[in-house]
């Protein structure tokens, strides 16, 4: 407890009464120990044989995944380091899609390693100095040394980096089917224009989930589906080839920005006024009709008498969508997003969608507009229940990640904990020439990387220690062995280049940084305060 | 407290005499302890946990006090003392802070020798005065244009203390070259208004892959996908006004009588939109930057022309395109005619305007301006908490390498002004026959507090190292043939006396003398209290009749 860090005979009060402030070592300490704690909640979760969690959130709802960040999302840590940690997590999600876990467990055993270096009275910046050095090493190292290109126009050799990356997901059991949707659906999003080449997953690539069915009926579909009905039970479900109008506006009466009134004081002028609301809307409708469209699609509402008109022209309309859906759309038709009827053209109008069809899964109708070119796509997934199609999701979503990041960078590392045991090696080997007191933290990092291995060994229940040391030997006999790794279904040593476990660099590379940068921030720190004014407040004085 | 209590009409307590003189200065010791550990090149950060659990890591003075909740007034006083270094230098706030606490120690010692406070006061001021005076003749040098080598390490040095410091050299290039890029030559006067480099955080990836860009970097998109995403040869306008659909100020209500009429105005509300729109394209935009919003029903207009519209842009952000670009910032299209348009010459140019993706955010980056070169910085790194420890850094640094490339005038660091300062004005204090004798050197000696606490940081052995530190400059300043060793200072990684000048530990003249002056002056400050009446918080009670039933 501190007030005002001095008593004497007069307690003066500095700091507010409700301030707590701890400093020294012992704030280092119960940062390694909040980081280590985060690293062990979700240990199990690393590998082929990970388990998932069971998450239970404050409105009683339910999360089933094995992706460390969805875990660590869903948990309310207390210490401010320990957030720190969860928040890495998320950098690694947002950044690559996959390697959540193995950040989490990495960046928990650096600061582990750290805790024997501070005992010893070795100072904060020497080891963050050492660390910081065997970063740029590993860096270069993985580059030049430990990678290997592929070939992008090769299906198979991307196949490889999606399933190594889905084998630890529950996915893993539907491996053909989840490895053909994500590399189909960014084959089609993925679009070069002007010299910028675009993978715009969060954009193009949506994920609908109906559930019901099996697993194995989820599929890509080349275009949009919409959890809608048509609005009027006349019109058509299905059209080929259809013509497509995009509209953000209503089809109805609306009223003005600006505040009016309207005194009426014949009585023909009240049916004159509804006359005119009639005409304004049949006007609208006659704008579209004009194209001949066969479908009309609009984000806004379609009033009835708007409905009525669109019927009997025999045009489709769908109501109250999405902007994103929307967006999506403009893209599978070709058809620009209008706001006026009164501007539609005939550049409009999208043609080239092959076909519109509204088809009833379980209780609901879902809308579903696809066209072979189309550059936007929907992942349709179906499963027993709703936990498990978000499972499916999440999984889906690393592996879409993990091919963009193939596509956009085409080199591979090996898995299986491999290319961490190869760069453990390279750092032993480089520590016994690195001057001073650094050598020391330099070489922990090399014992730091040997978790993940470990942790793989661990999972599958093999002998950790007669098979690290197996491993351990293998590569440091010879340098060619780079690819020998930990088989995480067996416990077996194997190399990597037989079992084909290849994870794609961006990765492995984004682990490691943000781990050690994390570790770096976290070490600094030798003094936390409590209680203090929020920064927004400061701000705003 | 005393018998004169109840003469106060007011209710409260009152404390005067040396023990509100001790009781300040341990306020100001107490809040200089909590800055103290994060002084120096082996110095550590803070962690600053809020009420709701937001956690800030830094090592800058500034931040530090500033999220503290200081209640003790002259406590308050030294956190106002951080907040006005960072304004006018923006680096050198915590030894500042360490300053002012251990001249305001020395100074309750004096007076409890019995000498008057304002002795000491005019002490201080003297020997603040004499201690500037030596440091613009003696301890200054100044850099060439040219000597770019030693700006960046004056860059480097103000990182070094900070989290980014091994990195400081990525940094100290980054940081050089955005100053370099703001530049303005304004009426011989060449200035670097380092407000104007937007630095822009993402994070992911590593530090090192931070980038500056030669250009203004906006965090907005566009207003809708159809937009080009890249427009080389770009005609920006820059407005400040809605592009919705025109509406009447609340209040006012339009009536009609002709029921034709009313849909002429639902009508006429957008084409007013719409002609504006028009006049603007017409101008010959093609990149139009708005603070208010842009309705969907306009958005089609602008697709059509091939034209880039981004909205609810940030003003400040604004400003500066429309400074970069040579736009001209419009509020509105009305002429003095009463017609409205849009000119020509409202228009600003840049070479390349593209949405590009970082992260997961896309950004819009203005390359190339006409006008006046814009830099932007995207820090990288893997949580916000480092982030924004990045950025308090880089604006450190920005801060120190204007000061350096407008006055030119450097000094070296690692406690080696302090000391020379140290021995001169103790040599300086024999001179003097009157009673400012005792402060001056007391004065001298406050000063050695940065070395001291430098060397404690580093875990080497304060006592010894200052010790000979003094003597180094001791030597030169009476051996004219040991003249060179006024550079001598600390290296803090191998506990040495190094030649601080060759080593290129860098600080600009302008940061050490006004800290020098801003610590003597809050010094001051609190020495010339000698009561405190503090008042009790009135407890106003519910009025009864106020309450709701």
């Amino acid at each position: 407890m501190l007030q005002g860090g001095i008593r004497n005979q007069s307690n003066i009060i500095v700091l507010s009464a409700n301030t707590t402030r701890e400093s020294g070592s012992r704030v280092q300490l119960a940062n390694i120990n909040a980081a280590k704690c985060v690293a062990d909640v979700i240990r199990t979760s690393l590998g082929p044989r990970a388990m998932l969690k069971m998450l239970m959130d404050p409105m009683g709802g339910i999360v089933m995944t094995n992706d460390g960040n969805a875990i660590l999302r869903e948990i309310t840590v207390k210490h401010p380091a320990a957030k720190s940690i969860i928040e890495i997590a998320r950098t690694q999600d947002e950044e690559t899609g996959d390697g959540t876990t193995s950040v989490i467990v990495l960046a928990g055993e650096v600061m582990v390693e750290a805790q024997q270096f501070l005992e010893q009275s070795i100072h904060p910046t020497v080891i963050i100095q050492a660390y910081r050095m065997a970063l740029d090493d590993m860096i270069r190292w993985v580059e030049d040394k430990y990678s290997k290109p592929i070939d992008v126009k090769n299906e198979e050799e991307l196949a490889v980096a999606v399933k190594s990356c889905l084998s630890t997901k529950m996915m893993s059991l539907h491996m053909d089917l989840a490895v053909k949707i994500s590399l189909d659906a960014v084959r089609s999003i993925s679009v070069d224009k002007a010299g910028y080449h675009e993978i715009d997953i969060k954009r193009y690539c949506r994920i609908e989930k109906i559930p019901g069915g099996e697993i194995d009926d989820s599929r890509v579909i080349k275009g949009v589906v919409l959890n809608k009905d048509i609005v009027h039970p006349k019109m058509k479900r299905r059209i080929e080839n259809p013509r497509v109008i995009l509209l953000d506006c209503s089809l109805e009466y609306k009223k003005g920005e600006s505040q009016t009134a309207l005194e009426i004081m014949r009585e023909d002028d009240f049916s004159k006024i509804l006359e005119q609301e009639e005409t304004e809307i049949r006007r609208q409708c006659d704008e579209i009709i004009q194209l001949k469209p066969d479908l009309v699609i609009t984000e806004k509402g379609i009033s009835d008498m708007a409905q009525h008109f669109l019927v009997r022209a025999g045009i489709t309309a769908l109501r109250r969508l999405k902007k994103t859906d929307n967006n999506r759309l403009a893209r599978v038709t070709g058809a620009t997003i209008c706001h006026d009827t009164k501007d539609l053209t005939e550049e409009d109008v999208g043609t080239k969608a092959n076909l519109y069809e509204i088809t009833k899964i379980g209780d609901e109708y879902f809308t579903f507009i696809t066209s072979e070119e189309s550059t936007a796509v929907t992942i349709v997934l179906r499963g027993p229940s709703k936990d498990i199609i978000n499972e499916v999701e999440r999984n889906l979503q690393d592996a879409v990640n993990c091919v963009r990041n193939v596509l956009l960078n085409p080199r591979v590392v090996p898995g299986g904990g491999a290319i961490e045991m190869a760069l453990a090696n390279a750092i032993t080997e480089k520590s016994k020439s690195v001057e001073g007191v650094r050598q020391w933290p330099y070489a922990a990092i090399a014992r730091a990387l040997e978790v993940i291995p470990r942790t793989l060994i661990q999972n599958c229940g093999g002998s950790t220690i007669r098979q690290m040391t197996a491993l351990r030997a293998k590569h440091a006999t010879d340098e060619s062995n780079w690819t020998w790794g930990v088989n995480g279904v067996t416990g077996e040593l194997v190399d990597m280049k037989e079992l084909n476990i290849w994870d794609p660099l961006t990765v492995r590379l984004q682990v490691l940084k943000t781990a050690i940068e994390t570790s770096v921030m976290l070490l600094r720190i030798d003094d936390i305060v409590s209680g203090t004014k929020k920064m927004s407040d400061v701000n705003n004085k | 407290m005393s018998s004169n209590e109840n003469l106060l009409a007011l209710l409260g307590h009152r404390t005067s005499g040396q023990s509100i003189r001790t009781q300040n200065v341990n306020a100001a010791a107490a809040i200089a302890n909590v800055v103290k550990s994060s002084l120096g090149p082996v110095g550590l950060d803070k962690m600053l946990v809020d009420d709701i659990g937001d956690v800030t890591v830094t090592n800058d003075g500034a931040t530090i006090l500033k999220l503290l909740e200081v209640e003790h007034p002259a406590g308050k006083i030294l956190v106002e003392l951080a907040q006005l270094q960072d304004e006018e230098v923006g680096d050198g706030t915590t030894s500042v802070v360490i300053l002012a606490a251990e001249l305001l120690k020395a100074a309750d010692e004096l007076v409890k020798q019995k000498i008057h406070p304002t002795t000491v006061i005019n002490g201080y001021r003297l020997a603040c005065k004499e201690a500037v005076r030596y440091i613009q003749d003696n301890l200054a040098f100044t850099v060439a244009d040219v000597d770019r080598q030693s700006i960046l390490r004056v860059a480097q040095t103000s990182m070094s203390s900070k989290l980014i410091g091994s990195e400081s050299e990525f940094f100290s290039e980054m940081c050089v070259e955005a100053a370099e890029l703001v530049k303005v030559t304004e009426s011989n006067k060449v200035v670097y208004p380092i407000q104007a480099i937007n630095v822009l955080k993402a994070h992911g990836r590593s530090t090192q892959e931070s980038r500056l860009i030669h250009g203004y970097a906006l965090n907005c998109t566009r207003a809708a996908e159809g937009m080009p995403r890249k427009i080389t040869n770009a005609k920006v306008a820059v407005l400040d006004m809605n592009l919705q659909k025109a509406k009447m100020h609340l209040g006012i209500s339009v009536k009609v009588a002709d029921p034709e009429k009313l849909e002429a105005i639902r009508r006429e509300e957008i084409e007013i939109t719409k002609r504006q729109i028009q006049k603007i394209l017409d101008a010959g935009a093609n990149v139009i930057f708005t603070t208010g919003g842009i309705d969907d029903l306009c958005l089609k207009q602008f697709i059509e022309a091939g034209a880039m519209a981004v909205r609810r842009c940030r003003k400040v952000d604004l400003k500066r395109i429309a400074k970069a670009t040579g736009a001209t910032l419009t509020a509105s299209l009305a002429t003095l005619e009463g017609e409205e348009a849009y000119e020509t010459s409202f228009l600003g140019h840049a070479e390349e305007v593209v949405q590009e993706r970082i992260s997961d955010e896309e950004l819009i980056l203005i390359k190339g301006p006409k006008a006046r070169t814009a830099a932007s910085i995207i820090l990288r790194g893997p949580n916000d908490t480092m982030l924004d420890e990045m950025e308090r850094s880089i604006h450190d640094a920005l801060c120190v390498v204007k000061r350096v490339l407008e006055s030119k005038k450097l000094v070296v660091g690692g406690g080696a002004v302090e000391s020379a300062i140290n021995v001169y004005l103790e040599n300086f204090s024999t001179s003097l026959a009157s009673r400012e004798q005792l402060p001056v050197a007391e004065f001298a000696n406050a000063l050695l507090v940065i070395p001291k606490v430098l060397a404690s940081n580093a875990a080497q052995d304060a006592t010894q190292l200052v010790a000979k530190l003094r003597a180094f400059h001791n030597k030169s300043q009476h051996e004219k043939a040991s003249a060179h060793l006024k550079y001598a200072g600390l290296d803090l990684i191998n506990g040495e006396i190094i030649d601080n000048k060759e080593a290129g530990v860098f600080e600009p003249l302008v940061s050490k003398i006004k800290s020098l002056k801003f610590a003597t002056e809050a010094a001051i400050t609190i020495l010339r209290c000698d009561d405190l009446i503090k008042l009790d918080k009135i407890d106003r009670k519910p009025d009864e009749h106020d309450e709701c039933h």
